[in-house]
């Protein structure tokens, strides 16, 4: 197995090609594995306390050894940075035809350094790459940059895809995301505003080169086995036709909503309560991720009938809102009309930017308004007019979202870096804490849904590397309550599912971590795996696939310890910057304030927080007091030389 | 890439001289209209399962799903049109084999009757391309000229094809159904006749609704 | 004899057709519920319910939890007027 990565250094117009060799493969997998070692070996030879929106960070783009392979399970590209919002590792997956097609074009990985002079995008065809003026691109929004390059690039030899950022990206708002084929966005981190920062506008690639395959009898008969358990299972069905949009009423029964700032955990309005919308929406199946046996992604049109609200949008087409699309819209700011919450993912999307930051930033701010901790005359100060702040008015909204995208007014230039940095400069702008009301974890915004009744999401919302996040080790065995799950990773223990205790939750963190580690390496999507097509495990089955695309024969116990690697790289990124166990922490309101509502009223995090937490830095063979990792661990997993960094930076116990 | 693989997939040879009568292809490749999600997995797996050396490539497949975004079509007004582009597997001798000036250029697969080109006699004249009325004989990149072979009877695009969910249409479902079939002509026109199951979901919630059935705190 | 309550979501109210009924069961067992449920609603909700492979429940992209919000398994007891709800089991997004 070898792979190509292109080097772009935008401040001289280098452009290098480089072969990424087998050995790489064999100790970071691919993916999000050999990004982060890119982004590592960067930073050996380039200050890693660097400002992220300089020069000298690095934007890595890369595709792991599965995307594209004809294995059915998806395709996920990574990017991969210093995030210029948390100030630490960043990094943000994303699908759609770019990160498959990237393969067909000559290279898999793209390492991007340098800042233009000028606005520029970056054009690669077969293997042939040229930097390209964007004078004409910059300015617009991710759906017309999009629609520019395809139509400027042609057909020939194939389409074009591409990566764009928007507004919010040249502006180098830290909550910008990249967005892929102007539908899906790698939001997480602030990617756009590191590409934003470095005048690159677009990646655009065509192409018509292919993707070795080493075992092609193994893999076509792998993915044919892989096809028959996902169509085998009934509950893909479901999954098939609403997305991750079914969990709302998983959640409104349980109580997992995220319903005005975590004031409350369910959605109020009767429609939005289920998933039935898309019934009235849903139009067409097309625009899903290429080499997917599911295709979970569907697309809604509004014919302006629907709703009162509904007729401001008529005609308005795009994808389907997902989850978490709905959990910051209906969610955490309340908006009760379907119509509304799909406006909100599009504009969202166009203007690349993440809706978890986004959504928590106004939602904060709301709340301030509602609790009248502020006034009207300190909110025209913010805005520099007078402003309504309405729960779950769309106008009110747009005009927060568009303060922050195109950095209006003082609002937008506060909440630039999502709701924690937004909440202390503003607490400290205005004399007052109002710390109490961010919700955030690590620095990152909340995921938009109730963590409190969950101590593993808890935990990974501490913990995880890029911020709040509950995608690095997520906690499916606790919030599905898999008994069957935690006896096979625990050795017949079932304390993992039990939301009861703070056993195991700790541990599962670090496990699930590994794990997805891992999946986020094979370059695939994390949705097969959680429909659980052979008992959740990356490391047995999908490595079966890894084998007949890579020729790189694992056990499963090696592929762990791979996935282990790639955590504790992230790790020791994290604490080269000086980020130590006090940084592993999670806003008050989730660690003081009760539970308000719902099946799992009156838990506070606080109850199990600090036991989940040693046991997760048990598990990791991390110590305890700081936080740090040890030699010793580093050295079971062969990574001597990183522990060495670590030691000169005095971040080694 | 050769054809090797090609030789390996089919289950046999049989060459008819001109003029000879050639039994037609009973069972042939079928789309859905507007169920596909173009997720590429029938490129994907064709180019894959065809080549010598076990490279993918969209380019060297054999069959086509082109979702021609800026193409308005009758299912789709918008401009998001769907065009299938599979061999037809017309009677034999078929207009692409017709056309073929070399002898042995073109054979039979004896369990498909599909017609196939066989590459070391080809002599990349291109007369099929033209030659074929649905544009389906397709040039790789290599020069190489490629046409739907059938896999010897078990054609790895539609075993990859993912089932779709039942599809809604105005509040009505499609039964649960695949894009691509290896079917008899008959047989797919039933299948593509089938009725939306009578189910209308929209009406079906609301009336529960109004008689209270599902509250609103569900 | 005892009377235990279903309410079904997403894929389950669609496959049902409805969003709540009620099942008369001679053993106060969840084995029994799954299995009444699945008579009268058909295959497909027997697929959702009980992992053939198994025959437990099927705990691959579901959830049935009890009133208190806690995962019922085969063997587990019911008690006479009891709601089980039956939901999809997703995540994230």
């Amino acid at each position: 197995m070898e792979s190509r990565l292109l080097r772009v250094n935008l401040s001289t117009g280098e452009l290098t090609g480089e072969v990424i060799p087998h050995s790489v493969f064999e100790r970071w997998i691919g993916g999000s594995g050999i990004n982060n070692w890119i982004l590592w070996e960067h930073f050996l030879t380039h200050d890693i306390n660097c400002d992220p929106r300089g020069p000298d960070n690095i934007f890595i783009f890369g595709v792991g050894p599965l995307a594209g392979s004809g294995a059915g399970s998806g395709v996920k590209g990574r990017i991969t940075f210093k995030s210029p919002c948390y100030n630490m590792f960043g990094d943000s997956a994303g699908g759609g035809k770019f990160p498959y097609m990237v393969r067909f074009s000559g290279y898999e990985y793209i390492a991007i350094t340098g800042r233009a002079p000028r606005p520029v995008y970056l054009h690669i065809c077969n293997g042939e790459v040229e930097l390209r003026d964007a004078a004409h691109l910059w300015g617009r929004d991710t759906a017309e940059t999009h629609a520019l390059l395809q139509q400027e690039l042609g057909d020939y030899p194939s389409k074009a895809h591409t990566l764009t950022i928007s507004q919010a990206g040249e502006k180098q708002v830290g909550i910008a995301g990249v967005v892929s084929d102007a539908l899906r966005i790698h939001a997480r981190g602030g990617g756009g505003a590191v590409l934003g920062s470095k005048n690159l506008k677009a990646i655009a690639v065509q192409g018509n080169g292919g993707i070795r395959i080493q075992r092609p009898d193994n893999m076509l008969a792998w993915s044919d086995d892989f096809r028959q358990r996902i169509d085998g299972n009934e509950a893909v069905y479901g999954f098939k036709r609403r997305g991750t949009l079914g969990a709302v009423e998983m959640y409104q029964h349980i109580g997992s909503h995220f319903w005005r700032n975590n004031q409350g955990n369910m959605f109020r309005g009767d429609e939005i309560r289920s998933d039935n919308w898309v019934k009235k929406y849903h139009k067409y199946s097309e625009v899903c991720s290429s080499d997917c046996f599911i295709a979970c992604d569907g697309k809604y049109k509004i014919d302006g009938s629907e709703s009162e609200a509904a007729k401001k949008y008529a005609g308005e087409t795009f994808r389907r809102p997902e989850y978490l699309t709905t959990g910051s819209a209906a969610g955490a700011l309340d908006v009760r009309d379907w119509a509304e919450v799909a406006h909100w993912g599009k504009l969202t999307n166009d203007y690349g930017i993440d809706n978890q930051d986004l959504s928590c930033s106004i939602a904060f701010l709301m709340e301030l308004r509602e609790r009248d901790l502020i006034s009207d005359r300190d909110v025209a100060e913010l805005f520099g007019h007078e402003q309504t702040l309405r729960w779950g008015n769309m106008d009110d909204i747009e005009a927060c979202v568009d303060a922050i995208v195109f950095q209006k007014n003082p609002f937008g230039e506060l909440f630039r870096d999502g709701p924690y940095y937004g909440a202390l400069k503003y607490s400290e702008m205005k004399g007052q804490n109002f710390m109490k009301y961010a919700t955030y974890g690590k620095g990152g915004a909340s995921f938009t849904e109730e963590m409190r009744p969950f101590p593993t999401w808890m935990n990974n919302m501490a913990v995880a590397s890029r911020g709040a996040d509950h995608l690095k080790g997520i906690g499916l065995i606790e919030k599905f309550q898999r008994k069957d799950l935690s006896r096979i990773y625990f050795d017949g223990r079932t304390e993992a599912a039990d939301l009861s205790t703070p056993e195991l939750k700790g541990a599962c963190t670090a496990l699930v971590e590994n794990q997805v580690a891992l999946l986020n390496s094979y370059g695939v999507c994390l949705f097969h795996w959680m429909l659980d097509p052979a008992g959740y495990t990356p490391q047995d089955y999908y490595g079966q696939a890894y084998a007949a695309a890579t020729g790189i024969d694992y056990t499963p116990e090696e592929l762990m310890l791979a996935g282990e690697r790639i955590c504790n790289l992230e790790k020791a990124f994290n604490s080269r910057v000086g980020m130590r166990r006090e940084h592993d922490t999670v806003c008050e309101r989730w660690m003081w304030e009760p539970n308000p509502e719902g099946m799992y009223e009156g838990k506070v995090a606080a109850d199990m927080f600090d036991t989940v937490l040693d046991e997760y830095y048990e598990w990791r063979g991390w110590d305890r007091e700081s936080g740090l990792q040890t030699r010793e661990r580093l050295k079971r997993l062969g990574m001597d030389d990183v522990a060495e960094v670590l030691a000169a930076d005095g971040a080694l116990i | 890439m050769s054809a090797v693989r090609q030789k390996e997939m089919v289950t046999g040879r049989i060459d008819y001289p001109r003029g000879a009568e050639v039994p037609n292809v009973v069972e042939k490749l079928f789309a859905l209209r507007n169920q596909c999600t173009e997720c590429n997995v029938c490129e994907v797996a064709c180019s894959l399962a065809h080549s010598p050396d076990g490279t993918i490539n969209p380019q060297y497949a054999r069959l086509r799903i082109d979702h021609a975004p800026h193409k308005p079509s009758r299912v789709n007004p918008l401009g998001i049109g769907f065009v299938a582009e599979i061999c037809h597997h017309c009677g034999n001798p078929p207009p692409c084999a017709d056309v073929c000036p070399v002898d042995g250029a073109f054979y039979y697969d004896p369990e498909t009757k599909a017609a196939i080109i066989d590459q070391d006699n080809c002599i990349q004249c291109m007369e099929c391309v033209p030659g074929c009325p649905f544009d389906v004989v397709f040039v790789a990149p290599s020069g190489e000229l490629l046409k739907c072979d059938l896999c010897g009877g078990d054609p790895v695009c539609v075993k990859a094809c993912a089932t779709r969910p039942e599809m809604l249409n105005e509040g009505k479902q499609y039964v649960r159904l695949p894009v691509l079939f290896h079917e008899e002509q008959a047989a797919f026109n039933a299948i593509s006749k089938q009725k939306p199951e009578a189910r209308d979901e929209v009406g079906m919630m609301q009336a529960m609704l109004e008689r209270g059935e599902i509250s609103s705190s569900a | 004899m005892i009377t235990v309550h279903a309410e079904f979501h997403s894929h389950f109210r669609e496959i049902a057709a409805t969003a709540r009924d009620s099942f008369e069961l001679e053993e106060p067992l969840v084995a029994e519920l799954a299995e009444r449920i699945s008579e009268r609603y058909g295959e497909k909700m027997r697929a959702m319910l009980i992992d053939p492979e198994t025959r437990e429940l099927n705990e691959r992209g579901t959830m049935f939890v009890d009133t208190s919000g806690r995962r019922i398994s085969m063997d587990d007891t019911l008690e006479d007027g009891e709601t089980i709800t039956f939901l999809v089991g997703i995540a994230g997004g």
